[in-house]
């Protein structure tokens, strides 16, 4: 889907003044998903996210943008990372926040999805940051909330800010800032996860060399997407680390839950990190300047190595970073959002 | 409490009477609830009548549908979803014995054909039983006494009869007297936790996937059970209801050539619907492409609850085999698994809803769908919803036939192919308003249903 932006597409934010002020309409009420952001779209968020990363260089890395507006953070599944990295780029632009972890609220005691999102938003919420296990559960929220619904990550479909935030990692670090016919390789258990899933969206279309990689029951199902290449967009697919990691421009390293033993999906961690964990070997395949990627939290030995991780190549704590001013230019962005009648 | 039996003419309309395998131009006349003349026109006196137009058919039978009562009164009851049956043609139903408590001995039937006859309805209620004690698995149900009470079968469905043993048993049991054993064939140890079928939209979609071969494998299983079990118990039958896959329609397809006494069904959502309707797509399963993320199908939301359903909606290969089965006789019957659901149990996270598609009021605009489309003839859908199910009941209905016979009672559906209704909440009789095709218009307005001579459903300004 292409979404004309208009002639001040280049054009950057000014991000002190109020969302509504822009001369450059988003056209989307909710970021639930990133399989129909359009390049244009994509390229906004990335020029944004440079004006917000101008904020957080400044002395008071504050800007009024989001004054007297309620973001309200509904996290139905543990997240420590994700939740604070919300919580204070909503505050960076002035935001009022209220933090709703699932375990100290109703939830509990059998509140239903609806029930929630509609008790928020009576309390006035007018944005809502929701992380929750099961995919999907965005879109009921979207359905009846009346303002803005972030997906902060739905079970193993997607988790937009963080895709969002890789590619921006990954172009700030790009000779020219393009992905154009760059090697990516995304490595370990795809079937769970929803990181991987945004990514094969964004780099696709960032014009990514893309390539999946992880052992044969944690790819499984991939096949279909990879060779369907959906809207026109292909990757590859591979369960042998040596193919995927050669000559990659960029490796990104996805964490291995110890329930996939039980499952009976992996014989154990130690197989694991032997055959598919991201030694200091195995990077050598990669080129000499290759990043190392992880979106954490890490088992460190088992699917990266300590000194990889902590390693010259590692942009990981850069994620983090970028992960705040790419959060705050989706709420900004969505505060302001414009909506075709 | 039931109307007074009808008369009615109705001239120049198109007739499909798969009993007698005939459809064309003709007349009827029912006298005080009976057909007293069939008459099939032709030469001049049927010109300008086409199969586009109005059509009389025999009133459907359904061997497989959830009322809910007793138990669960809030998502349907038995005058609800007689209501919801005379709505959609059909004129017999067949409830599935997964109340609360289960139908597992005579009492709750007795009780659900009390609620039928306080109903009013004069839709044919029949019943099958459980296939153990409290649907769970483990002892015999009441097999026996609810032979004699009437039941048309005997089922665990929402679950499969889990145990082998189990299964030869009843199978061994009910054969002795008659009566089919009719599984839900899920093999449950491919499906824990499983969301959607097995494939692109759901890995795209990141939900669990639900393998095909859950149901091959059960399927196998059942059948090699059954030829075991046949040996000794020649009147043993199996039938094998909503089936959803090529491999399984192909095993019942070999096994009915090599002379097994099985039958099967398939639902008009199987072979209507794919699950890249769970991605958004809205379009029917014969106009699916390959990638509805390339090919501008994703027009609705996803993740719409009311889709989730078991068995899942298939792909687009699995739907056509539904499709053919029907069209080569390896599906008996369309049935379908009409199971409807409260919005608490559908209002909410597509992993956590309620299993079920509110399914009575939609089938036959499934069908014509799939007639229009030059998929299915008429008189073979038709077929699937009358002369298919009556054998499956083995003279167990009132009905002597699912046909259009002189001298008979009149069980008939009339419904106009130029008409398109819309699909509303409001516009559904069942208390399930948990369809996915809520906000779409069907093709093919019921305008009369008569079962037992007695009108069951009539549309306000027909």
């Amino acid at each position: 889907m292409s979404t004309a932006i208009g002639p001040d597409a280049a054009a950057v934010p000014s991000v002190d003044d109020v969302p509504e002020s822009q001369p450059i309409a988003w056209r989307h009420r909710h970021l639930l998903d990133v399989d129909r952001l359009s390049t244009d779209e994509l390229d906004l968020i990335m020029r944004t996210t440079d004006a917000m990363r101008e904020v957080l260089a400044r002395p008071i890395a504050k800007v009024p943008a989001l004054r007297g507006r309620a973001v309200t953070i509904l996290f139905y599944e543990a997240s420590t990372r994700t939740r604070v990295s919300f919580e204070v780029a909503a505050k960076n632009l002035s935001a009022d926040v209220v933090n709703i972890a699932a375990s100290t609220s109703s939830v509990v005691k059998g509140e239903s999805l609806i029930d929630t999102v509609r008790t928020v938003e009576a309390l006035g919420a007018q944005m809502l940051v929701m992380r929750h296990s099961s995919s999907g559960a965005p879109y009921l929220a979207a359905d009846i909330f009346s303002g803005s619904v972030l997906n902060g990550g739905d079970g193993w479909h997607a988790h937009p800010t963080q895709a969002l935030l890789d590619l921006y990692t990954m172009r700030e670090r790009m000779p020219g800032g393009s992905l154009a016919g760059r090697k990516v390789v995304i490595l370990g258990d795809l079937l769970h996860s929803r990181v991987a899933r945004s990514n094969i969206w964004t780099l696709t279309a960032a014009g990514a060399d893309l390539w999946l990689c992880g052992p044969a029951t944690l790819v499984r199902g991939f096949e279909a997407w990879a060779n369907r290449g959906a809207a026109g967009r292909r990757f590859h697919l591979t369960t042998s680390v040596d193919e995927a990691l050669r000559d990659a421009d960029v490796v990104m390293a996805l964490r291995i839950q110890r329930e996939r033993m039980a499952g009976g999906l992996l014989p154990s961690m130690r197989e694991y990190a032997a055959r598919y964990g991201l030694t200091r070997e195995r990077l050598a395949l990669a080129r000499p300047d290759a990043l190392v990627m992880h979106p954490g939290p890490m088992n460190e030995g088992v699917e990266i190595a300590p000194d990889v991780a902590a390693g010259p190549q590692s942009v990981i704590t850069d994620q983090v970073t970028n992960g705040v001013a790419v959060r705050m230019a989706v709420l900004y962005l969505l505060a302001g959002t414009r909506v075709p009648s | 409490m039931t109307g007074p039996a009808v008369d009615l003419e109705i001239s120049r309309a198109w007739l499909v009477d798969p009993a007698a395998g005939r459809e064309g131009p003709g007349e009827i006349v029912v006298r005080d609830g009976v057909f007293e003349a069939v008459t099939w026109l032709s030469g001049a006196e049927a010109d300008g009548i086409g199969p586009d137009g109005v059509v009389i058919a025999p009133g459907f039978v359904d061997f497989h549908v959830h009322l809910r009562e007793p138990g669960n009164e809030d998502a349907e009851t038995v005058a609800t979803g007689l209501a919801a049956a005379a709505h959609g043609g059909f004129t017999t139903v067949c409830a599935m014995p997964n109340t609360d408590p289960a139908l597992d001995e005579p009492g709750v039937l007795t009780q659900i054909r009390a609620a039928a006859a306080a109903s009013g309805s004069p839709v044919e209620l029949l019943a099958h039983g459980a296939v153990t004690a409290g649907r769970t698995g483990e002892q015999l149900a009441a097999i026996g006494e609810l032979a004699d009470a009437g039941v048309v079968g005997f089922s665990d469905d929402g679950a499969p009869v889990r145990s082998a043993t189990i299964l030869r048993s009843a199978l061994a049991y009910a054969g002795a007297l008659g009566l089919p054993i009719v599984d839900h064939a899920e093999d449950a140890s491919l499906t824990g936790g499983a969301e959607a079928n097995d494939g692109y939209v759901a890995t795209v979609l990141g939900l669990r996937g639900w393998p095909t071969a859950a149901e091959v494998a059960a399927v196998g299983r059942d059948l090699a059970v059954l030829a075991d079990v046949v040996r000794d118990v020649p009147g043993a039958r199996l039938h094998l209801t909503h089936l959803s896959t090529a491999g399984a329609l192909d095993l019942v397809r070999a096994a009915k050539a090599a002379g097994l006494p099985v039958t099967c069904d398939v639902t008009p959502h199987h072979l209507g619907l794919t699950d890249e309707w769970l991605a958004g797509a809205r379009r029917w399963a014969w106009e699916a492409g390959d990638d509805p993320w390339s090919d501008g199908a994703l027009v609705g939301p996803p993740y719409d609850p009311s889709l989730r359903v078991n068995p899942p909606l298939r792909g687009r290969g699995d739907a056509a085999a539904c499709l053919a089965a029907l069209l080569d006789g390896t599906a008996d019957a369309v049935a379908t698994d009409h199971a409807p659901h409260t919005e608490v149990d559908k209002a909410v996270e597509f992993g956590l809803a309620s299993n079920g598609i509110s399914g009575l009021e939609t089938a036959l605009g499934i069908l014509l769908a799939a007639v229009d489309a030059g998929r299915l003839p008429l008189l073979r859908a038709i077929g699937a919803l009358t002369t298919g199910p009556m054998t499956l009941l083995a003279g167990r209905s009132r009905r002597e036939a699912a046909g259009l016979v002189e001298g008979t009672a009149a069980d008939l559906v009339v419904f106009d192919r130029s008409a398109s209704w819309a699909v509303t909440p409001e516009s559904l009789a069942s208390r399930g308003k948990n369809s996915p095709l809520i906000g779409t218009e069907l093709r093919g307005r019921v305008l009369l249903t008569v079962a037992g001579g007695r009108i069951a459903y009539e549309a306000p300004d027909a």
